[in-house]
């Protein structure tokens, strides 16, 4: 049941080396370049997002991602949540407004797959970047890269990924959208969406906490995707494996890594989910194709890959 | 837009380095401006695993035993700093300015399913 939350809203991402990392995000994801901070912090946003960003990063000395934070309606929906997540039996901590350029207060939380996750309600609006809000053009002309239209969601690693995963139901209203079962009926894959979208957030059963699998940013059409390979290889960047696509959601896909060995992910289509539809299920004798549907063979560096 | 993962910041050496496998008979050659991991690639060879290729995953760690390199930043999950004063580094952060020794050193990364594990790489492929 929907309990107010609306969509991923930030991810923060730990990088190596901030120059080598803007050379990925900005100039070859093609996000906007928004605001620094006096961490050194960069934070970017794909041009069709209407808050005032949605990627963060912090150079660090081991890459991976900080924590994902998801948008509530007001705050009045933040305050109950943050209860809820009380009495659930979470770690909750107060991160102050401003703490973030232009984001509202927020509530961070841990949970059993050792990622942190956030909730806020406010944040700088400043509108789809390069078109007018009244009239706007199909798009700006100004883009760069791959042209990447925003942050669409993340794939993480860890322990437990059905503990996250009701944490993420009964708390914060997301449904299971898409799942791989096992013939034990174990389930090492959950595929979650707060929206109509074939996911939110993905979680894959792994020993190892807190660990990313890729981010990911939506492009329009498979003709943007092979036009992200091209680019992929222009740009001599890590290519992991695509253009393809996936049986999981049916999004069409490609995967590539940043400059310290991030996952990101561009990709175009894929499933609807409705609240009273039933998970879409997928059994691990048909894993290979429930990865990649063309393939239909696992490739070891896509599964343990991980920052 | 170009991440660096081929490029080295000190152009101008343009001479191939050797690297060499310990305790076999296998080697590569090594532009000094290229990361040694893929220069191994380059060469058609598989000997160190490959992740990322952006000092961040681990699969590609080895130990240099001799030989002088640059290196880059790379992930302290995998490399602390006395291993990396000790010659222990990920090849995909390293760039040969000497002929190399080295070996392999990947690192034990706990995960839930491999690829060879599935039942389907027997079953389901074209």
């Amino acid at each position: 049941m929907k309990k107010g939350v609306m969509r991923p809203g930030h991810i923060q991402l730990r990088v190596l080396d901030m120059e080598e990392a803007l050379g990925h995000y900005r100039d070859l994801l093609g996000l906007i370049e928004v605001d620094r901070d006096d961490q050194g912090r960069v934070y970017l946003k794909g041009w069709t997002e209407v808050d005032k960003f949605s990627v963060v990063l912090r150079e660090a000395d081991q890459p991976g991602m900080d924590f994902v934070g998801y948008k509530v309606l007001n705050s009045e929906v933040l305050a109950q949540l943050e209860q809820a997540l009380k009495d659930y039996g979470q770690d909750v901590e107060q991160i102050p407004a401003g703490e973030l350029k232009g984001c509202g207060r927020r509530v961070r939380f841990d949970s059993p797959t050792g990622h942190m996750f956030e909730i806020y309600a406010e944040k700088e609006q400043t509108g789809k970047w390069g078109v007018e809000q009244v009239n706007p053009e199909a798009w700006p002309r100004d883009l760069t890269g791959m042209r990447a239209t925003r942050f669409d969601h993340c794939l993480l690693y860890g322990p437990n990924i059905e503990g996250t995963a009701k944490l993420f139901q009964d708390v914060l209203g997301f449904d299971i959208a898409e799942q791989v079962i096992d013939d034990e009926g174990k389930r090492p894959a959950l595929f979650l969406t707060v929206s109509q979208k074939a996911h939110d957030v993905a979680f894959i059963e792994c020993p190892e906490p807190g660990k990313l699998h890729h981010a990911s940013f939506l492009l329009e059409t498979w003709e943007d995707v092979l036009r992200a390979a091209d680019l992929i290889s222009m740009t001599d960047t890590s290519l992991d494996i695509g253009p393809t696509r996936h049986g999981l959601t049916h999004g069409k896909t490609i995967y590539f890594f940043d400059p310290s060995g991030n996952r990101s992910e561009v990709f175009c289509g894929g499933d609807y989910h409705y609240p009273d539809h039933e998970p879409v299920t997928w059994t691990t004798d048909q894993l290979g194709k429930a990865i990649f549907y063309h393939d239909r063979a696992l490739n070891d560096r896509f599964l343990t890959v991980l920052t | 837009m170009d991440n660096h993962n081929n490029r080295h910041p000190q152009p101008g050496m343009q001479t191939p380095h050797q690297v060499a496998l310990a305790d076999s008979d296998t080697c590569f050659k090594a532009e000094p401006e290229i990361s040694v991991l893929v220069a191994m690639e380059r060469a058609g060879q598989q000997l160190i695993p490959v992740g990322c290729r952006g000092g961040g995953c681990g699969k590609c760690r080895i130990r240099i035993l001799q030989g002088d390199y640059f290196s880059k930043r790379m992930s302290r999950a995998w490399v602390s700093p006395e291993q990396e004063a000790g010659g222990t580094v990920l090849a995909c952060r390293v760039y040969a300015r000497g002929d190399l020794l080295i070996k392999p050193d990947p690192p034990e990364i706990a995960v839930s399913c491999h690829a060879a594990d599935q039942p389907d790489q027997q079953n389901n492929k074209r």
